[in-house]
């Protein structure tokens, strides 16, 4: 069996190439798309904040994945085509900066208004007082919903499958086909639980470092 | 507040009504014949499905092979063209056509009136069946001893089409309908593990299946489901490539090349 692993592991690390980069990109574009998505649906600005929270009941409301074949085949109808990894990118981030962007919104709102009116006795600028003060304490506030959030994604790279890139699950699936057997989803299965292993060692050392104010 | 949940159902309402005016009002398909612009640029980009052993799937070395490989490539040499493969997902293969990322469906691609309304079609290359597949101990000997069984077979398959061909006997299967999965793979490993007691699958997918697992442990009716035939699709305006792929398939079948890549994949 182990001979027989050995032997899947070419498939498996190319798709696993995908599913990395598609996860990695994800993270490092939504994360803060979703700081800037937070403070638009808190901003006062009526048409800024309509506008934001259509956004986020769109990509929360839909599936993920009929929004990867809405940019993928649909937009091409309207002139506007983009390659596979492109559009996976685009319907990836724009889904995931919503759901980061509501739980940056929840981490900013329990933070006390006191706060805000301390710091402006301090002298502290709106923009430093969010930078220096708040966001600081929101980190620390939203990471085990962040942590939730990013397991989930590693999960949702599965389908892109749907334009036709090949990614882990799908490099599973092929060679289950093709060998008649179901010992490649086992395979997968120990990739994701290693992938997911990695993530929550990581995330349980960013809260150790975050626990001040303890 | 309140004028604010409006404003956002409005542009709500605004963006579903264009959305399905979008996708509704244009579907209209590419007029011109891509033949030229295909030449010039030199390749062809064939969308497969490289999940469905043995037509078209990844070997160990995660390459590309299968039958419809080897003969698509033959083809399309002939005609002076590289291949491009593309794996595409099965359910979205005619948009994939019809949108222009792929220029043609090789991959054991049955030939049903419903598609041909969507695709053009090439001459038949392969001639297919619809067989009946139990575990080799089991009681069933024909179609008839199917009632008050359990049937499997693959959802939005051609075996759905054939068996629904005779409505009488789905309706006294067990259930009332067959059991369906996403993958003949799944189909198979529920007959093994005795969930079901029958499938119903492509002779070609099943053949290459059996001949792995074990001759030995299955038992192919003599009856079957009717036969069907595979066939490229292209888009409906390239009649020119359509034509070229059907006249090089027949001088491989004169030649014997297209024997030989049959034999290949096929023979034992």
């Amino acid at each position: 069996m182990i001979s027989y692993f050995y032997r899947l592991m070419p498939a498996m690390i190319s798709g696993l190439n995908t599913t990395l980069k598609v996860f990695s990109l994800t993270l490092i574009l939504s994360i803060p798309l979703g700081v800037l998505v937070s403070l638009g649906r808190l901003s006062k600005i009526k048409p800024l904040n309509s506008a934001v929270q259509l956004y986020i009941w769109v990509m929360r409301g839909t599936p993920l994945l009929l929004q990867i074949v809405f940019i993928f085949f649909g937009l091409p109808i309207v002139g506007i085509t983009f390659d596979r990894f492109t559009a996976v990118m685009i319907a990836f981030v724009l889904n995931y900066a919503a759901y980061f962007g509501e739980i940056f919104r929840g981490g900013i709102e329990s933070i006390d208004k006191g706060q805000y009116d301390a710091a402006k006795v301090l002298g502290f600028t709106p923009f430093n007082t969010f930078i220096r003060i708040i966001l600081p304490q929101v980190i620390k506030i939203v990471m085990p919903s962040i942590a939730n959030e990013v397991i989930t994604l590693i999960k949702d790279t599965a389908l892109v499958y749907v334009v036709g890139l090949g990614e882990l699950l799908r490099a599973g699936k092929i060679a289950s086909n093709r060998d008649a057997s179901l010992m490649p989803l086992v395979l997968v299965g120990i990739i994701y639980l290693a992938l997911t292993a990695l993530l929550e060692a990581i995330f349980k050392k960013f809260e150790g470092r975050f626990s001040y104010y303890h | 507040m309140r004028d604010n949940l409006k404003k956002v159902f409005v542009l709500a309402v605004i963006l579903i009504v264009s959305i399905v005016c979008l996708t509704g009002c244009s579907n209209e398909e590419a007029k011109e014949d891509a033949f030229s612009a295909i030449k010039e640029r030199g390749y062809v980009v064939m969308g497969l499905d490289d999940a469905f052993a043995p037509m078209g799937f990844r070997d160990e070395n995660n390459e590309l092979a299968g039958f419809d490989v080897d003969l698509a490539k033959e083809v399309f040499s002939r005609i002076g063209l590289e291949v491009k493969l593309q794996p595409i997902d099965w359910t979205m293969k005619e948009t994939e056509l019809n949108s222009g990322n792929i220029d043609v469906i090789w991959n054991g691609y049955t030939i049903t009136a419903e598609r041909q309304e969507k695709v053009a079609f090439t001459k038949p290359y392969l001639e297919n069946r619809q067989i009946i597949i139990t575990l080799a101990d089991s009681p069933i000997n024909s179609k008839k001893d199917l009632e008050g069984k359990k049937v499997a077979l693959q959802s939005e398959s051609s075996a759905v089409d054939a068996i629904y061909t005779e409505p009488e006997l789905v309706e006294s299967f067990d259930g009332g309908e067959p059991i369906q999965f996403a993958t003949n793979n799944e189909v198979f490993m529920d007959l093994e593990a005795k969930r079901v007691d029958a499938v119903v699958a492509d002779e070609v997918f099943a053949m290459y299946y059996i001949k792995i697992k074990g001759p030995e442990k299955y038992k192919v009716l003599e009856e079957d489901f009717g036969d069907e035939q595979y066939g490229i699709g292209v888009r409906k305006s390239d009649k020119q490539l359509l034509e070229a792929i059907d006249t090089t398939l027949d001088e491989m079948r004169e030649d014997g090349s297209y024997k030989e890549i049959y034999d290949k994949w096929f023979a034992d």
